[in-house]
């Protein structure tokens, strides 16, 4: 069974389609990485998964249940880190986990403890004076100590130095290790998204665009730099396997979705010139260009 | 540490490993024998997913390069003299692929080309190992 199934998902406020037509499935131990512009829908996404939100249309399952239904069944099985997680600021650190242990039948002490040591928590602090990278570790530590089948975080590393992040990223990798978790992720980071993600799913334009094996992406994507005057950015988009192209200075830049040398050889044989360059692009590089604003 | 990813170099973090092995088999720094990591005690200090390194051992197992021996750790394979030159080989000829191919595009002609790295040897020998 799935962990995760969304069928024919929309979702929009108002009249603002915020999500069309998503469809995907997530398969235990799998990390997947959720990317998308500011504003492209993965907070929405990952709201329809915690049952926070309902679909306007399709069907959202976890673990095979209607999130809508049974949230708190559903909930206990997964960890949830939002994008800015609101602690109590009156309590402390140390009730803080006491209410959590409480909320989940599941909670492992150890882990819990190994982590408090590990990010070195004080425990009798005030949520409200804690650093932002403490309040993080803290709901990390609350999302992943009662052992989830599925850890959802979005934007973990918001707001975090790259050593913080780093810490981040390891408890994660730990908690992968030990117990084969599913996780869904959204980042910015395109570092950390290479070094989690098994497979990454890209949202533009409310819809899915991208949906692929990190490794295939790697091999299956290239970015050709052609000269102006060898074409249009409208010529190439005709194309079949050209995603997107856009005029950059004196050049056009355009992905293609194959490698670097099927993309040489389909631009030499419609240009009928070989002074095109195309080669492997970092998911940096190809998120800048798919998404790419401006000219 | 023995290993290192670049998650911006644009080579899957999969291949950087493998290379980084074969590398090391080659250059002698890992021996036929030799104990490799395990997967749980190499992906959190490189902070990769253990999928990753698992579907790198598993490839380098299939390439022969590594094998299992039951109930133990993965291991450097028996390599022969004469597989440990190939290998090397096969390493310096990926290294110099692209500066042949720049030589070309520049139309300098092979015995410039050649000259250069014979210069380039004289002047690196008697410092080598440090690839390790």
């Amino acid at each position: 069974m799935g962990v995760l199934e969304f069928k024919n998902v929309n979702r929009g406020f108002g009249a603002t389609p915020v999500l069309k037509g998503i469809s995907f499935a997530v398969t235990p131990g799998e990390v997947v990485g959720l990317l998308g512009c500011n504003g492209a829908g993965k907070t929405t996404l990952i709201n329809l998964v915690m049952g926070m939100l309902a679909v306007d249309d399709g069907t959202v399952r976890v673990f095979g249940q209607d999130p809508r239904r049974d949230p708190m069944a559903v909930r206990r099985r997964i960890g949830y880190v939002a994008e800015d997680q609101e602690l109590p600021p009156f309590l402390r650190v140390g009730e803080v986990l006491a209410l959590y242990r409480g909320l989940f039948a599941g909670w492992h002490q150890e882990t819990a403890d190994a982590l408090v040591e590990r990010f070195g928590l004080p425990l009798g602090r005030k949520v409200s004076d804690l650093s932002r990278g403490q309040a993080r570790q803290v709901a990390l530590l609350c999302a992943v100590s009662h052992r989830p089948e599925l850890l959802i975080l979005d934007e973990p590393a918001g707001g975090l130095d790259p050593a913080a992040r780093r810490e981040f990223l390891e408890t994660s990798i730990r908690l992968l290790n030990e117990t084969g978790t599913t996780i869904l992720f959204s980042s910015h980071h395109m570092g950390d998204v290479e070094r989690m993600a098994s497979r990454l799913i890209m949202i533009h334009e409310q819809e899915k665009w991208i949906d692929s094996a990190l490794d295939d992406i790697r091999d299956g994507y290239s970015l050709a730099l052609v000269p102006g005057e060898a074409a249009t950015a409208d010529q190439l988009l005709a194309l079949g396997d050209c995603l997107c192209a856009r005029q950059r200075g004196s050049a056009l830049h355009a992905v293609f979705a194959t490698d670097p040398e099927a993309c040489h050889a389909t631009l030499a044989r419609h240009l009928g010139r070989e002074d095109h360059q195309c080669r492997p692009l970092p998911l940096e590089e190809m998120f800048i260009e798919l998404v790419g604003r401006g000219s | 540490m023995l290993f290192y990813v670049d998650p911006h170099s644009g080579v899957p973090i999969f291949r950087q490993l493998m290379d980084q092995v074969k590398s090391h088999v080659a250059s002698g720094v890992l021996k036929s024998g030799d104990e490799l990591p395990s997967i749980r005690s190499l992906s959190i200090p490189l902070g990769v997913n253990p999928m990753t390194i698992s579907k790198a051992y598993n490839l380098l197992v299939h390439d022969e390069v590594l094998e299992h021996r039951p109930g133990k750790p993965l291991v450097v394979a028996d390599h022969g003299a004469a597989e440990i030159a190939d290998r090397r080989r096969e390493q310096l000829r990926a290294a110099l692929v692209p500066a042949a191919k720049l030589a070309a595009s520049m139309g300098v002609a092979a015995d410039e080309a050649v000259d250069l790295l014979r210069e380039l040897l004289d002047q690196t020998d008697g410092n080598n190992g440090e690839d390790s």
